[in-house]
């Protein structure tokens, strides 16, 4: 048989986003692969070069679209400590609230996008329908349906809106039920299940050797989560268990990410309890002022009066819905950040495609794909 | 892990090539270096320390110089580990780290296209996120936004 390389992308059904999956096949069988990636390089951590530090918030929410808030979060850590600011304790809870709702936003966008691959109609109607409900949490505190610019150095942007813990709970309620749906729908399914066991494989060992972080490590059983080993915000002060999955394959880590959902819920809930009966302020009351006002950035002539700007580098990580994401932002005494590097957890993930594409066929390629959960925003940036 | 363990277990095998450990905040240090040992520090790194993951290569350009960091971590110790090279300006360039972690792969291809640091014996050194072709490096200092630039880009045979 002759060799040949095809192109799956930049339009393609399987990218989700747009890249070019180059693959080189033997009749059905996959033999070699190559991303191509920078489509949507949009030069982000350039940008934010030229940009007051609040104003990198409102990029961070583009970085990943579907995780705004999480890289928002991670943003903030890290010029927090770059600073020296620290956020108070009820914007510490609401942060936490705020990524655990975006990770099940996430995961269920994830889920109605892989389970449409793997060739099934209706779960991906009932994933867009119930994380509609999330987004309208969203809404209701931040404004903003996907992109919030909710966080600020120093704290969050505003409380929450009155009953809004209530209508969490409601919420809560609702997915918990629908998610023993999903699973009747996918695990119940013979299709499912023959297109997805087994498939793309990747070992611990490989895992670890290529950075992947996520939900791809611990399908592989890897109990590694960065909210449990380096606690952030509120994480050490909420119970939770870090979901695993033993087979290494496409249907651990559908089994991973149906987990991290529940227990997102679980989360939310603590939190919520918790802010029920902490009222406080949410953003640090002695804020600097050329950091501009918790509501508004303060005009362009604001910046010019401070003088002594504080220097330090910042190193935040953060367990995004997609895995580690870690941001490097080195402050030179100005008010940009002097260089601001972000760690894509995708970009790794997707790295490491050699190791989970070669032997399968070509038809295995939506379904392996689809599990990896591409966000194309975080890995071109 | 502390900053003066991890000095103290990596002196013995990098000797002057280390240059210091310092403490750096919500790590198990920042360990600098001078390129030369890049090598062996990352062998040393994985194999004697332990941290098996590398998780991203970022390079910040100095203007004089450049930096190349290096981010690891242990799941034994549950700790990063910074590690970080000072490149000359004029002829940036480190060992790959891709035989001791196959994760530095992408993230050297952006630091080389995007910084211009040129990681020797890389496997596939080729541009990740920027065309074929393309000859700016926008995470230069020198690389302004705002003013135009002129571009062309050849086409790729696929």
């Amino acid at each position: 048989m002759s060799e040949m390389w095809i192109n799956m992308g930049p339009q393609h059904p399987m990218t989700h986003g747009l890249w070019n999956l180059r693959v080189k096949i033997d009749g059905e069988l996959i033999v070699d692969v190559d991303p191509e990636m920078g489509y949507l390089h949009r030069g982000i951590e350039k940008i934010s070069e030229d940009r007051h530090y609040n104003e990198v918030i409102t990029l961070m929410d583009r970085t990943c679209y579907v995780a705004g808030m999480a890289w928002e979060h991670l943003y903030v850590i890290a010029s927090e400590q770059a600073l020296g600011v620290e956020a108070p304790e009820r914007a510490q809870y609401i942060r936490v609230m705020a990524d655990e709702f975006q990770r099940i936003a996430s995961h269920i966008m994830w889920y109605a996008a892989f389970v449409q691959d793997v060739g099934l109609m209706s779960p991906f109607l009932y994933g867009m329908r119930d994380r509609d409900l999330v987004l309208d949490l969203f809404q209701s505190f931040t404004g903003g349906r996907l992109t919030y610019e909710y966080n600020r150095v120093g704290g969050v942007r505003n409380d929450m809106p009155p009953g809004f813990t209530d209508r969490a709970r409601k919420v809560l309620d609702w997915l918990m039920d629908r998610f023993v749906e999903y699973d009747h729908l996918c695990l119940g399914s013979d299709i499912f299940r023959r297109r997805c066991d087994q498939l793309g494989v990747l070992t611990a060992h490989d895992a670890i050797a290529y950075g992947v972080t996520g939900p791809m490590l611990r399908g592989a059983g890897v109990k590694r989560d960065l909210r449990k080993d380096r606690p952030y915000a509120a994480y050490d002060r909420v119970e939770f268990d870090i979901a695993t999955a033993s087979a290494a394959d496409v249907t651990s880590r559908y089994l991973v990410r149906m987990e991290e959902m529940r227990q997102s819920v679980r989360i939310i809930r603590q939190t919520l309890d918790w802010l029920d009966h902490h009222p406080g302020p949410v953003i640090a009351d002695r804020l600097p002022k050329w950091l501009g006002a918790p509501y508004a950035p303060v005009g362009r002539e604001g910046y010019l009066l401070r003088r002594n700007y504080p220097k330090g580098v910042g190193f935040s990580s953060v367990e995004e819905p997609h895995g580690e994401a870690q941001a490097y932002v080195v402050n030179e005494g100005s008010e940009h950040p002097y260089r601001v590097k972000f760690r894509s957890p995708v970009f790794a993930n997707l790295a490491a495609c050699k190791k989970y594409m070669i032997g399968y066929r070509v038809a295995d390629i939506p379904p392996i794909m689809g599990s990896v959960d591409i966000c194309v925003g975080e890995v071109d940036r | 892990m502390e900053p003066n363990e991890v000095e103290a277990r990596l002196r013995p095998v990098l000797g002057d090539r280390l240059l210091s450990v310092d403490p750096f905040v919500g790590t198990a240090g920042k360990v600098r270096f001078r390129p030369e040992g890049a090598l062996d520090l990352f062998r040393a790194v994985r194999d004697q320390l332990g941290f098996l993951h590398l998780s991203m290569v970022a390079g910040v350009d100095w203007v004089d110089r450049r930096e190349v960091v290096y981010v690891a971590w242990s799941d034994t110790v549950r700790q990063y580990l910074m590690l970080s090279a000072d490149l000359p300006a004029d002829a940036a360039h480190i060992e790959s780290a891709v035989p001791v972690w196959p994760a530095a792969n992408w993230h050297e291809r952006e630091a080389f296209e995007l910084l211009a640091i040129q990681f020797d014996h890389h496997p596939d050194l080729r541009h990740l996120l920027t065309p074929e072709g393309y000859e700016f490096h926008p995470l230069l200092r020198s690389f302004k936004l705002h003013e135009p630039e002129e571009l062309e880009v050849k086409t790729r045979n696929v």
